[in-house]
């Protein structure tokens, strides 16, 4: 211990108590985003027993690129919503990101490598215009997100009417590139998994990540501390767009062709996988392979019930249902339980913890 | 320093969204540059050769053999009750009669327009869903029906995105301005029947197409146009019973309750051999992206599918192969559909599977033109049946190849709508 001088501030000493506290703030921590693992291995129990066929290898065939797709939207979404935002603009970017996949590849391998970039530039110019507006204009983000993804429909609309409908396919090469396997399993889903753990490296190793959840977390510490906080939203909304335009490129590629209506499953179930993954809708938490999973979980439960063969009303009940639960037993909830449970009856007094 | 930050932030904003606009126009803009013609409002050949005589209600009930032929197969495929087809004739007749494609084109893209005739009569094609190729092509093939009678000075198109209450929202709204006649889909089935009479106690008649059925045709609207789905159904039995012969079968549909899948689906399935076994029934919202989910999932639990029926020929060429193809299940079996949109005929030819066979009927994209004419009959006064059917007769791919050079994939080859026009909609 160093002894305290005239000219310097008394060395802290850790918060008193910090086992408790550590046990309490790592459990809560865990509380937070394990419900979604458990909740996935018994997803996979259940259909083991209701519907096996849902794990068989052709099943998996399916589910497995679907999920990565809903997977990398999700990261999208989770990084907006880390900074306590919301982005409603991900069926038009999808929608926009597919046609120009197909639109500007013209069915030529040659042209591919200028699609996916095409695609992936609206992504970041949406994704900027939404951080702009929210960010530094203080917009809602509900509402902004809602009218400029609005725009970007509209606009792939009549794009997919003037320049996709003659020909609808995606580049053959694409396509065979998202149908390949390694080990057995989609070139799309290892392009998604690294994806996603690039993102979770970021967020929790590097200085970079670790502030962008400190803003998140509390803006206000963030900007006393000197940190660049609309800097930060208008990086997460641009992030987002740009992850949302790589679904789509991939979504391209294991449909085979496109439609007018591409992408319009991708409004709600994003923001669903990061809530059912344990992430505070006020911002700050979230975990990317937790939300990876739960894109997981959402997928295969969607094929479960179309494999049990209930009828459409009472998949939607199910459906509906399970994303409730997911929300009660994942996030604030169970966390702030098990933490209260955990922490000591009275924690001591600040200054005491402050005396050398 | 706030107000900074502000102004950089809509200036950015300006020039995003110009650049946006720019890309649009560059990317999209390729078509305007196109010149558009006169020319006949519907599908004719040089062959003189008509069906049909006689006229009456502002019609004349003869129409061109070969238009016909091209958007029924033969032509004799008309409704047997005397006075649906003389409407049919009627109707289909005007394919002969001369249109501006430039005022078509720029109605179809503008969703509405106003003739330039003067004339008094507002006609209104309002639907649940219009997002895909097939209802947009629809909605060409109403406004150059209506671009037929001098006396429609306006026509208006109304497309709820899927939501019954927008869709519910738009009848009333077309109710309040007295538009003349209405012409729609019903996605929502039953749902819709309130808008309907209304519409109809204020004296305006509402027609259907593509058995989009209402309960009470004829008393709660005027007339639903469309082929026998019924027929159709035991059609789709004979095929599966005669090719299939044994074992899984699986039916798909549009959106749940939907008036032509409950259709064909409840008379197929009493006419299927009893070693048919169908193994799902799933509607897909005909949407492509849903029909990979299910078909995908249906494979899984029945990877021995030998025969799928479904309306949509160009949804199982995409969402349904791409479903086959992540299985990697071979692309084989019995396929029966509704529609003829060349993009599976396409499929077919580069497959080369004879294990694959697909029998198809027609997209129907010219009931709708049946649908209006109904409508500017009733407003003559003219007594409508409360049905107008086209019998059926079913394609085979392996005889009459539905991939028609010159169409676009997802369009449909028995579709009325002029070649030229139909590349200038989809350049």
């Amino acid at each position: 211990m160093v002894a305290a001088s005239p000219s310097s501030p008394p060395p802290v000493k850790p918060f008193a108590g910090s086992a408790g506290s550590r046990l309490a703030g790592n459990a809560a921590a865990a509380a937070r985003f394990l419900p979604v693992w458990l909740a996935t291995v018994a997803l996979v129990v259940i259909a083991a027993f209701a519907a096996p066929n849902a794990l068989g290898h052709t099943s998996w065939s399916y589910v497995l690129p679907q999920a990565t797709i809903l997977a990398i939207a999700s990261l999208g979404q989770m990084l907006v919503v880390v900074q306590g935002g919301i982005d409603l603009s991900t069926p038009g970017v999808i929608s926009a990101g597919g046609n120009l996949v197909v639109g500007v590849g013209a069915g030529s391998d040659h042209r591919i490598p200028v699609a996916i970039l095409a695609a992936v530039g609206v992504g970041l110019l949406v994704g900027l215009v939404n951080g702009v507006l929210v960010g530094l204009l203080r917009l809602n983000p509900l509402i902004v997100t809602l009218a400029v993804g609005q725009i970007v429909l509209a606009w792939s609309s009549k794009y997919s009417r003037d320049v996709v409908t003659n020909q609808p396919n995606v580049a053959s090469g694409l396509a065979s590139w998202a149908a390949t396997k390694h080990l057995g399993i989609s070139n799309v889903f290892w392009t998604g998994a690294a994806l996603a753990i690039l993102v979770a490296l970021a967020l929790r190793y590097t200085t970079v990540g670790r502030r962008f959840q400190a803003v998140g977390a509390n803006p206000r510490a963030a900007w006393i501390a000197g940190l660049r906080v609309r800097t930060h939203v208008v990086f997460a909304y641009a992030a987002a767009g740009t992850l949302y335009a790589v679904a789509a490129v991939l979504l391209a590629g294991v449909s085979i062709s496109i439609d007018p209506a591409f992408g319009s499953a991708y409004l709600l179930a994003p923001i669903a996988a990061v809530v059912i993954a344990g992430a505070s809708l006020a911002g700050g938490l979230a975990s990317a392979t937790s939300t990876w999973i739960a894109a997981l979980a959402l997928t295969l439960l969607t094929q479960m019930l179309v494999i049990m063969g209930l009828s459409a009303a009472m998949q939607y009940v199910v459906f509906g249902g399970a994303i409730i639960a997911g929300m009660v037993i994942s996030g604030d909830r169970v966390a702030l339980l098990l933490g209260r449970s955990l922490r000591p009856a009275k924690p001591p007094p600040r200054q005491a913890s402050a005396q050398t | 320093m706030r107000s900074k930050h502000q102004v950089l932030a809509l200036l950015f904003s300006a020039i995003a969204l110009a650049l946006f606009a720019a890309g649009s126009g560059l990317a999209g803009g390729t078509h305007s540059k196109t010149s558009a013609a006169s020319g006949p409002s519907g599908w004719v050949a040089k062959s003189s050769a008509s069906v049909g005589s006689g006229g009456g209600f502002g019609e004349t009930y003869k129409a061109p053999a070969a238009t016909l032929t091209h958007a029924l197969f033969h032509s004799n495929l008309l409704p047997a009750n005397k006075n649906a087809r003389n409407i049919a004739l009627g109707s289909l007749g005007r394919s002969t009669k001369t249109v501006n494609y430039a005022l078509a084109l720029k109605c179809w893209k503008n969703n509405g327009c106003t003739t330039g005739t003067g004339g008094k009569l507002t006609v209104a094609y309002v639907e649940g869903f219009g997002e895909n190729t097939y209802r947009q092509m629809s909605k060409m093939e109403f406004i150059l029906e209506a671009l037929t009678y001098p006396k429609i000075g306006k026509i208006i198109y109304r497309s709820a995105h899927s939501d019954l209450n927008q869709a519910i929202a738009d009848f009333k709204s077309m109710i309040a301005q007295h538009v003349s006649a209405i012409v729609t889909y019903p996605d929502f089935g039953d749902a819709m029947l309130p808008v309907f009479q209304q519409a109809t106690k204020a004296g305006i008649p509402v027609s259907t197409y593509a058995w989009g059925y209402v309960s009470g045709p004829g008393s709660n609207y005027t007339t639903v146009v469309g082929e026998d789905t019924c027929k159709l159904g035991k059609t789709f039995a004979y095929v599966m019973n005669t090719q299939v012969k044994s074992g899984n079968i699986a039916f798909l549909g549009g959106f749940p309750g939907n008036p032509l899948s409950l259709g064909w689906q409840k008379c197929e399935q009493t006419a299927l051999n009893s070693s048919i076994k169908i193994v799902a029934n799933d509607p897909t919202n005909w949407d492509p992206s849903k029909v990979q989910g299910i078909v995908s999932g249906i494979l899984a639990k029945t990877p021995d599918l030998k025969g799928v029926s479904y309306e949509d020929a160009l949804f199982m060429s995409q969402g349904g192969y791409a479903a086959y193809k992540a299985a990697n299940i071979p692309y084989q079996g019995v396929f029966t559909y509704r529609t003829d949109e060349a993009g599976m005929g396409c499929l077919a030819d580069k497959l080369k599977d004879p294990k694959l066979k697909i029998f198809y009927y027609s997209a129907g994209n010219a009931q709708i033109r049946v649908a209006l004419t109904a409508d500017m009959m009733k407003l003559a006064g003219a007594k409508i049946p409360p049905t107008i059917v086209f019998p059926i007769q079913l394609q085979n791919q392996a005889t009459r190849d539905m991939c028609l050079k010159g169409y676009p994939p997802t369009a449909s080859g028995t579709s009325l709508i002029p070649l030229s026009l139909l590349h200038q909609m989809y350049p």
